[in-house]
């Protein structure tokens, strides 16, 4: 899984299509994969009770499980209702863009995708170890030590080279103008707060990865394995 | 001949809050991991100390 690529992507995406997308729909596909899922393979406790996936990574990723919402069908239906049932075709496209660039990332990992579901073969590249069945501690540390941070951290710079795109003559002239959610939003909540928020999720995907890198490698000092598949001291799971 | 796009003193400007803000939250985050784990909080915080804050003080003066 990828921690900080799926904040940023859609910076990258708006970079290059302009007027052509919607930014919000864009960053839901991009998170949606994931949206209803990421608790219940970490799992929470509810006073006594523990809920978690006795298997994460087949509750994430496969079938049975949750998979399919990493599957380019899952993205191409939401996207659909939102075009022909909302009667919004920016919105589904843009949904759509958002969702495949999560479902093709996902790829990166040991466990992969099913991207081509209802057929159940994991796509997977296997560059980085799938460690979620480990808990949120122990996988934030092995993604931070691995080829999976460094994916991230090719986002983070190519934000950065994208740094137009955040600026307010871009939120003012491009984002603004693409989408009337904006304006619709701008009814009650005043423009400064708006620009914030559209910038929240590029703070969010840069400020997360320079803590959790921190974290993992200056405070815990768990050591580096930028190995393809690593990192090995971490038990990855595979479908 | 190419030249990087760089950008300039009032986009640093602009860019200048975020920063500050990054380094604070990340400070908070690394002290008290949850901090980092929510989206919502992170546009909360944001938009508290980037925007209200600012024009809460702006409008003291």
């Amino acid at each position: 899984m990828s921690w900080a690529a799926h904040d940023l992507e859609p910076y990258a995406f708006q970079r290059h299509l302009n007027l052509k997308v919607a930014f919000v729909p864009l960053l839901i596909g991009s998170y949606a994969p994931d949206m209803m899922s990421k608790w219940f393979v970490y799992g929470i406790h509810l006073g006594p009770w523990e809920l978690k996936a006795d298997n994460p990574a087949q509750f994430h990723r496969g079938w049975p499980g949750v998979g399919f919402t990493h599957s380019f069908i899952f993205g191409a239906v939401i996207a659909l209702i939102l075009w022909k049932g909302f009667g919004s075709k920016l919105w589904g496209i843009s949904f759509l863009i958002g969702h495949w660039a999560h479902a093709l990332t996902d790829t990166g990992d040991t466990v992969g995708t099913m991207l081509l579901f209802p057929w159940t073969q994991h796509f997977h590249v296997d560059a980085w170890a799938y460690a979620g069945q480990t808990g949120r501690l122990t996988d934030a540390a092995a993604y931070f030590s691995g080829l999976g941070g460094m994916w991230d951290l090719v986002w983070i710079v190519y934000g950065f080279f994208s740094w137009r795109v955040l600026t307010t003559a871009y939120f003012d002239n491009v984002i603004y103008r693409a989408d009337a959610f904006w304006p619709w939003l701008n009814r009650w909540v005043p423009r400064g707060a708006l620009l914030t928020a559209y910038r929240v999720a590029f703070f969010y995907g840069t400020s997360r990865w320079i803590a959790w890198t921190l974290w993992a490698h200056v405070i815990h000092h768990y050591p580096y394995d930028l190995t393809w598949g690593g990192p090995h001291w971490v038990p990855a799971a595979h479908p | 001949m190419l030249r990087p796009d760089l950008p300039e003193r009032r986009d640093l400007v602009a860019f200048a809050p975020y920063v500050a803000a990054a380094a604070v939250y990340i400070a908070i985050g690394i002290t008290w991991i949850d901090f980092l784990l929510s989206f919502w909080v992170a546009l909360g915080y944001l938009l508290v100390t980037v925007w209200l804050l600012p024009l809460a003080l702006r409008r003291l003066r």
